[in-house]
């Protein structure tokens, strides 16, 4: 194991804050895949999803001092993304839609495991793209991200009772969209 | 006695009801799969085939959300770099004067040298993680207060002269002397800043801010 991986993110992120840039680096390294895939799938392509994660990075090491520490880094980058895609989306409407999986291929799959796959895929990204802001974020913090109710009105700023009440919707809504395409 | 059924539930006629002929609300039923608790079954999903076969068909329909998720994402390639350099132009750099003669003045970033002593407090024994810090108010202040009187003309603000002051946060392992380990440190730091950037006064300032378990301890 790497020893920088034994030191914890409350502890780069105080060193962050004291002025150490490589303490922040480590935290863009933990973090940046995540910042990446959560602004990808809530918007939807890989341009807008880059700026994005890009924009919430150095966002949050500008409001670094502002950071009470009483939620994660993960949990507080999670509210970044989330907040500037939806101000993205607001702006008008995204580029071109894009799969899910960025340029994931499975190696292990034949080509027609892979076509077949990617249909599936193109499926769940036009399912997703199609809920409402509010529903389409609680699924991906939840069911992609893996992120409890609780953590995920963290994230949003809502309750849990909002936020269960929004993934009944939105489960409804892609499973009738995933059982048209089936 | 086992219940039949006509037909197997299609998903999305499932998803127009509320409750399957057994009672059992919809909901909470494409919930427990799309938790990935499809096998979890209570007491009465074991006994009703309602409830299997929703469970079936709405495994059958989240399964390619599951794949999805369970994705490898990772992030663009030179995304950390791009966003430590977009960060790096909103610090302040800090100079360090190496050289000044009559063919000009050469000068050495301050965040470079602290990325040295950092990888070079890396390599002493004892020492499991190094932060280095170039810029920080107290140093851009010090820096600011050395080139106000700073005896070459060409030394700008933001110039330290040829004094580095590197400050180190080290985490050490468990049972090493600390306070050896940080001599160690500050001696080699100054060994490679001489050696390697001609830096002749070096003053680095250690701090050890943590303590980690040895290797073997794990």
């Amino acid at each position: 194991m790497e020893p920088e991986s034994q030191v914890g993110d409350a502890y780069l992120v105080a060193r962050a804050r004291d002025g150490y840039l490589d303490a922040y680096e480590m935290l863009v390294q933990r973090h940046s895949a995540n910042a990446y895939r959560v602004a990808l799938r809530l918007c939807g392509n890989h341009h807008d999803a880059q700026d994005l994660a890009q924009e919430a990075l150095v966002a949050a090491w500008q409001n670094l001092p502002r950071f009470r520490g009483d939620a994660s880094f993960a949990t507080w980058l999670y509210r970044i993304v989330t907040r500037r895609a939806l101000n993205k989306i607001s702006r008008g409407p995204v580029a071109d839609q894009a799969d899910l999986l960025a340029d994931f291929t499975d190696s292990v799959a034949g080509p027609a495991e892979q076509t077949e796959r990617n249909l599936a895929v193109d499926a769940v990204t036009d399912a997703l793209a199609a809920l409402p802001f509010p529903q389409r974020t609680v699924v991906v913090l939840h069911h992609f991200e893996g992120l409890s109710y609780a953590e995920v009105a963290e994230v949003t700023g809502s309750s849990v009772p909002a936020v269960r009440s929004n993934l009944f919707r939105a489960r409804r809504t892609l499973g009738k969209k995933l059982g048209e395409w089936r | 006695m086992t219940e039949s059924v006509d037909e197997p539930p299609a998903a999305p006629r499932l998803l127009d009801a509320v409750a399957l002929p057994c009672g059992a609300e919809v909901d909470p039923l494409l919930e427990q799969v799309a938790d990935g608790r499809a096998e979890d079954l209570n007491a009465h999903q074991r006994g009703c085939v309602h409830c299997q076969a929703a469970i079936a068909e709405f495994a059958a329909l989240w399964g390619p959300v599951a794949e999805t998720a369970a994705s490898q994402v990772p992030a663009p390639p030179g995304l950390t770099a791009a966003v430590m350099s977009q960060i790096r132009v909103l610090v302040r750099d800090v100079w360090y004067t190496l050289q000044t003669t009559e063919l000009g003045t050469i000068r050495i970033a301050a965040r470079i040298v602290a990325a040295l002593a950092r990888d070079s407090a890396r390599m002493v024994p004892g020492v499991r993680v190094a932060l280095g810090r170039s810029t920080h108010s107290r140093l851009a202040a010090l820096a600011e207060k050395a080139s106000f009187g700073h005896s070459y003309p060409q030394a700008a603000v933001g110039v330290l002269g040829r004094t580095a002051v590197v400050d180190l946060a080290v985490a050490v392992t468990y049972g090493d002397s600390a306070h050896a380990v940080a001599r160690e440190i500050q001696q080699h730091v100054i060994g490679t800043l001489r050696d390697m950037v001609g830096l002749q006064t070096v003053v680095v300032n250690v701090k050890v801010d943590d303590i980690l378990p040895g290797e073997g301890d794990h």
